[in-house]
């Protein structure tokens, strides 16, 4: 066995003790987590750009000039112009009864405020642009695309010394971002939390190993355990991406409500749908995911104008603090996160149960 | 900042005009802080717009014969680096 297991390319490229990468929207978890060892990207999509910058300024006050990266997300098409527009004033009557039908149901309370929604403009190219800009005035140490492709931006990234990841669902996405020279790719499979391919992540990850060269792959989709970091090492991959893991964590700003809910989810606990968003996405089960998956439910909108609809429940749910109506983004492996652990020591916990699966494993074999 | 991110500019591309391709697209989803892929197939019609410095290349997509179940337009434009040339390998 190699003298240290989990030290891998991943680790060299970024100069970490430990190939785990969280992903999370929550600075406290990222500045945890790069503390003790680890690596964390910071999802900044709803970020306007002078928000980035101040995050930015806040987690590097916290970490000693340790390495830490920013995902945006960059989109991949665009609608043309004013179609989404028209559509607005098309929602039919059959969604709306629907939607209203489901808050009758459940007692869902209003909102206690404006509709989030609809006082964000949503992400175009501009305000991507805005962001990525951000990122290279600031010369973050990693740009992480949590969708579409970072290769636009890649020279201009590598000239300010900052490595760009890419997130991808399928191989060839990975194929045509190793050849341009993307510094890492993140295999995302379809057990993941939010938007996801639709290949598993035991299929894509050695698929796309299988076509990187020297290029580091992370392995995301299900990752909550030591385990998992090790099957994934076993599988080629030279890191984790995990998304899940975090948000039950003690440094979380999930709501304790939600956090309990994660807690007690099992990996069968979560919906792969559409009706949220209008994209599909993987979420916590909850009555509005199950009344739209009701065959005599009416036809999912596309985004974004199913969130129209959704986005009254979503937040007067949140507002209101219903746990019987709460839902947030959890991938498949939640049923393996069981309690509220400081990041660091979910850190420290991976790193132990990788260690002891790889060394049965080699015992094993031996 | 913003200007220099958001100049574009037009043009057509005639190696691509009438090509057949498959776009993995996608992008945010408004008011959340999630995103989504949308999956697109149809014909390049050749006209593409860069966006800003570095440019950032759309291509416009017609005739789509798969998009996402009530995807509300004919059209769609497609960044370059997601355009898959149908029958092309390497792509």
């Amino acid at each position: 066995m190699a003298e240290d297991p989990l030290r891998t390319k991943l680790c060299d490229m970024l100069g970490i003790e430990f190939p785990i990468i969280a992903f999370t929207h929550c600075k406290d978890v990222a500045v945890a987590v790069i503390n003790a060892g680890g690596f964390a990207v910071l999802g900044e999509a709803m970020h306007t750009p002078d928000e980035i910058a101040a995050d930015i300024k806040w987690i590097r006050d916290r970490i000693d000039g340790k390495p830490f990266g920013i995902d945006l997300v960059v989109p991949a098409s665009v609608p043309p112009a004013g179609a989404l527009e028209e559509l607005m004033s098309k929602i039919p009557d059959t969604h709306r009864e629907f939607a209203r039908q489901i808050k009758e149901k459940y007692d869902v309370p209003d909102p206690k405020g404006p509709v989030a929604l609809h006082q964000w403009g949503g992400l175009n190219q501009e305000m991507a642009r805005a962001q990525l800009e951000v990122l290279l005035d600031e010369r973050v140490p990693v740009l992480a695309s949590g969708l579409g492709s970072p290769v636009f931006i890649l020279e201009a990234a590598h000239e300010r010394g900052i490595k760009v990841f890419g997130l991808v669902g399928k191989t060839r996405q990975a194929k045509r971002q190793v050849e341009a020279g993307v510094d890492a790719i993140i295999a995302q499979g379809y057990d993941a939390a939010g938007h996801t391919g639709a290949m598993g992540t035991f299929s894509i990850v050695p698929e796309v190993v299988s076509i990187a060269g020297d290029t580091p792959i992370i392995a995301a989709g299900g990752v909550t355990t030591g385990r998992h970091l090790a099957a994934a090492l076993c599988l080629g991959a030279a890191g984790v991406w995990t998304g899940t893991l975090w948000l039950a964590s003690r440094e979380s700003d999930v709501d304790m409500i939600v956090k309990e809910k994660l807690l007690a989810a099992t990996g069968d606990d979560t919906s792969y749908s559409n009706c949220i968003s209008g994209m599909t996405m993987r979420t916590l089960k909850c009555p509005w995911t199950e009344e739209w998956s009701r065959p005599e439910a009416p036809t999912v909108l596309p985004a974004p104008y199913q969130m129209l609809l959704s986005s009254d429940y979503i937040q007067g749910a949140n507002d209101h603090r219903r746990e019987d109506l709460m839902t947030e983004a959890a991938g498949q492996g939640v049923g393996f996160v069981t309690t509220m652990k400081p990041a660091r020591q979910i850190v420290f916990d991976l790193v132990d149960e990788a260690l002891t699966a790889i060394e049965e494993l080699a015992g094993g074999v031996g | 900042m913003v200007s220099r991110a958001t100049a574009a500019r037009e043009g057509f591309d005639p190696e691509m005009a009438g090509k057949r391709a498959e776009c993995d697209g996608g992008g945010h989803i408004a008011g959340t802080r999630f995103a989504g892929r949308q999956e697109f197939t149809g014909t390049l019609t050749g006209e593409f717009v860069d966006q800003g410095d570095p440019p950032w290349r759309w291509y416009l997509m017609v005739d789509l014969t798969r998009k996402p179940e009530g995807y509300p337009a004919d059209a769609v434009w497609c960044e370059s680096e997601s355009v898959f040339i149908l029958g092309d390998e390497s792509s």
